[in-house]
């Protein structure tokens, strides 16, 4: 393959593949592994429970069980540990760290000092309750991020926007979004087809005005495909009864396993909340 | 009582106001008949479709669909919408167009859905035409996915599946192999021995023979400038080839260059 030196082309082909790999592959959700198996409405509802009980957990030592639990669930789910820890661990220590390091010191949180430093004449004092409360956040940032990464791998994207149907959102939202799904792949190939039939006409070096020329005149054409495929498709549904209010397939079934799933996480969730807010 | 399903008389239709798709179309459409509309690319052949579904008005002249003018403001008189939605089915000319939702099912079961279909009709429906176009496999996979020929197909199947008395198709076979062709010209004979009445607009003339009764050949000046039985407008070449709609072969015999106008009107 051709070395990649343009920095928008960079971009682009960057941004073309992650989108079709990442979004429209699909790979882990066509596998069939546990939670494959469920119903979506329910997949979503038990997603939905393990991060609201991740989310008011007061323990470390849960939280970290239920993390343990959802690489389980990826395990059984035949979702690769070293691919799903990789998406759900690179970002977010980041940004959780940004946002947390700071409230490890005595100035955000006062207690009990652990460890003490200075810098440039400024003391630093590390606490413990800091430290207790940075690492609570933080476990709780990565078991939901994990959480809801494991349910989008692991269900087809079009099924997860008609779930949104469970959570009553409107009909005409979820098909909007499912359009949206629809036509940003047809795009994409526009945009792919249209650089490479650039590429084979201007050769592979192009000059700074010439690139912002053609990338601006991309655009324009890009903005009227698009408006003149809204009217096409509007017309499309005009014709086949749409009168302003859609309406949408609605084919989810459940089984035995579905509901024994959400007895489980249900149970598991009034335990937690018992535990960790009556019994106090 | 008239027979008759489309009326139009002396149809004009511009783009943006400034551009002219048709310019004074006289036609009439009885129940029951088989129609091709042949003419060059942009001799306003979908923009007639479009005018018979409803979807665009004429900006002079007139409509009539079962007895009642097409205008703007009938279709907001929603049972009969409802009723005309139900009665005129349109394949495209662009699957891409007609293929909005995530999924092929979801796609093909939209205008039932619609148009206040039963659940159970609905799925009868469904699995009669699963069988008929063998789109089983396609049916949780997302459009973007299919090739071309699955993509016609499942659009075809999308009207279809509203089981409406008249069909209006927009190129139904371009861009298909051979084989594909067949089975959706096939496909399409079977809907007319079952009563519907099927309009086609096309400028692949070797299906015109098998699709239509009645051809019109529509000119570059968006007008309808002959019309007849497919076999009498397949024998003129002089007009077929004023219309774009034959080549010139150019071919060598024992090193004589030789010409000839070159039509296709079967599959080899």
């Amino acid at each position: 393959m051709a070395r990649v030196n343009n920095f928008i082309e960079r971009s682009l082909v960057g941004a073309l593949s992650f989108l079709k790999e990442g979004i429209f592959a699909d790979e882990f959700a066509a596998r069939h592994g546990f939670l494959q198996s469920l119903a979506p409405q329910i997949k979503a509802i038990t997603t939905l429970v393990f991060i609201i009980l991740v989310l008011f957990a007061k323990s470390i030592f849960f939280i970290a069980c239920l993390y343990l639990q959802c690489l389980l669930l990826a395990l059984l789910s035949k979702v690769r540990l070293g691919f799903f820890l990789k998406r759900t661990w690179i970002f977010m220590p980041l940004f959780a760290l940004f946002i947390a390091v700071p409230a490890i010191f005595s100035v955000f949180t006062p207690g009990e000092p652990l460890l003490h430093f200075e810098v440039i004449g400024f003391t630093f004092i590390i606490t413990r309750q800091g430290i207790l409360g940075a690492g609570l956040f933080i476990s709780r940032v990565i078991t939901s991020v994990s959480y809801a990464t494991l349910l989008s791998l692991t269900t087809k994207h079009f099924v997860l926007l008609r779930v949104l149907r469970v959570f009553k959102i409107p009909q005409v939202f979820v098909m909007v979004i499912g359009m949206c799904y629809r036509y940003i792949y047809l795009f994409m190939e526009v945009i792919e087809n249209t650089y490479i039939a650039i590429k084979s006409r201007v050769g592979v070096r192009v000059r700074y005005a010439q690139g912002q020329h053609i990338v601006a005149w991309n655009i324009a054409q890009l903005w009227q495909r698009s408006y003149q495929l809204n009217e096409d498709v509007y017309k499309a549904m005009l014709s086949r009864g749409y009168s302003g209010e859609p309406v949408i397939l609605n084919d989810f079934k459940t089984n035995k396993r579905d509901w024994f799933w959400l007895c489980y996480t249900l149970t598991l969730a009034i335990v937690a909340f018992y535990f960790t807010y009556w019994m106090r | 009582m008239s027979n008759s399903i489309f009326e139009l008389k002396d149809v004009r239709f511009t783009y943006l106001g400034k551009f002219p798709a048709l310019c004074g179309i006289d036609l009439i459409v009885s129940k029951g008949e088989k129609i091709a509309v042949v003419g060059a690319n942009g001799s306003g052949k979908s923009t007639l479709l479009h005018l018979l579904d409803g979807l665009i008005f004429p900006d002079k002249g007139t409509i009539r669909a079962f007895g009642q003018e097409l205008k703007e403001g009938v279709f907001n008189d929603e049972s009969f919408s409802r009723d005309f939605r139900k009665k005129v089915g349109l394949v495209f000319q662009n699957p891409e167009v007609q293929l909005f939702c995530p999924t092929v099912k979801e796609d093909v079961v939209f205008g039932p859905l619609q148009l206040g279909m039963a659940k159970a009709t609905i799925a009868k429906r469904l699995e009669g035409l699963i069988a008929v176009l063998g789109i089983k496999d396609l049916l949780d996979r997302s459009p973007h996915q299919l090739s071309i020929g699955e993509k016609r197909k499942v659009a075809i199947a999308s009207t279809l599946i509203i089981d409406s008395d008249v069909l209006l198709l927009d190129e139904p076979t371009a861009g298909l192999d051979p084989l594909t062709t067949r089975h959706i010209v096939d496909l399409l004979i079977q809907e007319h021995k079952s009563g519907k009445t099927i309009i086609v607009s096309t400028h692949d003339l070797h299906i015109v023979e098998e699709l239509a009764d009645t051809v019109y050949v529509v000119s570059q000046e968006k007008q309808i400038v002959k019309s007849g039985k497919p076999q009498e407008i397949l024998e003129d070449f002089q007009l077929l080839q004023a219309h774009n709609l034959i080549h010139i072969h150019r071919h060598t015999h024992d090193d004589t260059i030789h010409t000839h106008p070159h039509l296709h009107t079967e599959h080899h």
